[in-house]
């Protein structure tokens, strides 16, 4: 049996005659969406948790919306990544006054979504850079200590926890994802590796996997053809969709000019026997660009480079 | 009563989705995402359109040298991408071609036939390097310009296809004719009367399910009827059939194919199982492996407003509805 699986990142979106619509709209859409993601050879689904209540209300329950994924050649929603929008005030992971909350908050909505039967929450275990800055030793242990309990709860759920980190995203350069992982507990804290961020972070992913790849739960495969060269991490008030240097960072493994080494990170994968489900992404593939395609074209890489090393 | 086993077609795609217009898909880098997406969904061959002129590079076998370097070139490339073969090149004989200061040409039009049978040859011959095997034609033109043919012209349209299927034949290539919704062929009478015509060693019939429906054919009835003539299929579903007769009215390409008759019907065909899909793809496989079909069955999308994503719908329904 193979040991790896691939399963998809949902940010999808099409045209529609009210224009831009995601799957979510309809029922109808959301079987295209599905059939078109199983078509390719995807046998996973990782989605956001804030996605979870439309799909109640489409489908009733979470249970009948996982029938209807396997009914088309989707096995199992993997991960979900949490959206959640950090504040000082309320929720902030350098923030020691706001653990209990986000410790409370994560359980009540794991509690809910039990029948998700997820592997692996995904968070970005800090806030923006701008709004953490200055980023100090202190803040990365307020922060490993807060995902630390919160891997320990959701343990208990049969949740891995596994930390995802944005370009824009406080821990964002080698030296502080390093010092994080330092400080959390390995049994509860995993290391979700996304090659494209940490690439336009100026941080070789494939370095950086090995490094913690004794960590790495599992892993964001997308590229960028840019490198973050003019400080747009600290862009305010957003780095991802406002950044004066591109409209447009994500692109698909295998892109022109894409800066992510994906045979290479594949050998390192091989070498160290990683097993499970890959998560391909390609976020804001509709700027310039279409899902459909990209969604395809990512899976002839899987496939036809990508397999060729490790399968 | 055991169910026949699924037949053992080859999946492949057609390219004219990506083209709706003169001037796009005209860049190579077009063609190997288009290619790539093809491959992706698991098929293994990929059906050309014949075109003329620099802005359809892939519309001929010169055009696809002059883009590519050679022919050769091409080939390996569609190889390279996992993409098995050229599995056929769809030619219409009453469209212009620039390169041999032609207007178009008809089968209908005994003088032409020459003509005809020596502009197939580089396509013939192209297929037979990349492991395809059918030259799908036009098989007549649009009803409302022939009107009602006689046995004396569908005569000539037969010895015709004769003479094309044998200057095909010499490459080990089939002549197929394909009878489009608008084609005087499109008809129960008059394409039995063609095939009648028509020598079974050198031409064979296409079966395009959405084409024939819109028309109002029985897909899968011509199919039982002209099983033994059969070989190729092109896949595509319809929610629509032309009941007004709109396809024998003048310039029925333009009031009703592209600007949707008078119903205004903004898209005729689609992805196969769509909702409201009136093909019935699950009974003509089920007489298709019967009857031990084994050719290609092509898929197509044409109109539809997002090229890739009809090709992993298409694809999804092969995988999972038509086993194939």
């Amino acid at each position: 049996m193979s040991p790896l699986r691939w399963s998809y990142m949902d940010h999808w979106r099409v045209d529609s005659p009210r224009g831009p619509v995601t799957q979510y709209s309809s029922p109808r859409r959301m079987d295209d969406f599905v059939k078109q993601i199983s078509a390719v050879g995807f046998e996973g689904l990782d989605m956001f948790d804030f996605q979870i209540y439309g799909l109640t209300q489409m489908f009733g329950s979470i249970e009948k919306y996982q029938e209807f994924l396997r009914e088309r050649g989707i096995t199992k929603i993997v991960n979900l990544f949490r959206g959640i929008m950090y504040d000082p005030r309320r929720a902030d992971p350098h923030v020691r006054e706001t653990h209990d909350e986000i410790v409370e908050s994560t359980r009540r909505m794991l509690r809910m979504w039990e029948g998700l039967q997820i592997e692996s929450l995904i968070v970005m275990p800090a806030g923006l850079y701008i709004d953490a800055a200055p980023v100090t030793d202190d803040k990365i242990k307020a922060a490993a200590e807060c995902w630390n309990r919160v891997g320990e709860m959701s343990a208990e759920f049969g949740v891995r926890t596994t930390c995802h980190h944005e370009f824009f995203c406080a821990i964002r350069t080698e030296d502080d994802i390093r010092k994080f992982y330092e400080w959390t507990d390995p049994r509860y804290v995993g290391f979700f590796c996304d090659t494209a961020q940490h690439c336009i972070a100026g941080i070789d992913p494939v370095a950086l996997y090995e490094d913690l790849h004794d960590r790495c739960t599992g892993f964001h495969f997308k590229d960028t053809r840019q490198v973050d060269t003019t400080g747009a991490y600290a862009n305010a008030p957003d780095a991802e969709l406002m950044a004066p240097q591109t409209d447009r960072w994500f692109y698909e493994m295998g892109t022109d000019g894409g800066l992510v080494d994906f045979p290479r990170l594949m050998r390192a994968m091989r070498r160290h026997g990683f097993s499970g489900w890959v998560t391909v992404e390609h976020d804001k593939a509709n700027i310039g660009g279409d899902y459909a395609e990209s969604t395809a074209l990512s899976m002839w890489y899987a496939k036809h480079v990508l397999s060729e090393i490790y399968a | 009563m055991t169910t026949p086993p699924p037949p053992p077609v080859r999946r492949g795609y057609a390219i004219n989705q990506w083209k709706p217009n003169f001037d796009d898909f005209t860049r190579r880098e077009h063609h190997v995402r288009a290619l790539k997406v093809i491959a992706a969904c698991g098929f293994r061959g990929v059906e050309l359109r014949a075109g003329t002129g620099r802005w359809d590079p892939l519309g001929r076998p010169a055009s696809i040298a002059a883009n590519y370097g050679s022919t050769t070139a091409f080939i390996r490339l569609v190889r390279d991408l996992g993409i098995e073969a050229v599995s056929s090149w769809y030619f219409d004989p009453g469209e212009p071609i620039d390169e041999e200061l032609s207007h178009g040409r008809s089968v209908l039009a005994p003088d032409d036939h020459k003509a005809i049978a020596e502009t197939i040859r580089p396509f013939a011959e192209f297929l037979a390097a990349a492991g395809g095997s059918r030259l799908v034609v036009r098989a007549l033109p649009a009803a409302w310009r022939t009107g009602a043919l006689t046995a004396g012209q569908i005569a000539v349209a037969g010895a015709g296809w004769n003479t094309v299927g044998a200057a095909a034949a010499e490459f080990g290539i089939g002549v197929t004719l394909h009878a489009d919704c608008l084609s005087a062929a499109a008809d129960d009478k008059t394409l039995a009367a063609l095939l009648d015509a028509t020598d079974p060693a050198l031409v064979g019939l296409t079966i395009d399910t959405a084409e024939l429906t819109l028309a109002g054919l029985d897909p899968v009835a011509t199919y039982q009827r002209h099983a033994e003539r059969v070989d190729h299929l092109h896949l595509k579903d319809t929610r629509h059939v032309d009941d007004a007769g709109e396809r024998l009215a003048p310039h029925a390409e333009a009031a009703m194919m592209s600007a949707g008759g008078a119903r205004e019907i903004e898209r005729w065909f689609f992805e196969c199982g769509t909702p409201g899909g009136l093909v019935d793809f699950p009974g003509l496989f089920d007489r298709l492996g019967a009857s031990g079909y084994a050719g290609w069955a092509v898929f197509e999308s044409e109109q539809t407003p997002n090229p890739s994503s009809s090709v992993m719908l298409n694809a999804w329904y092969a995988q999972h509805v038509l086993g194939c």
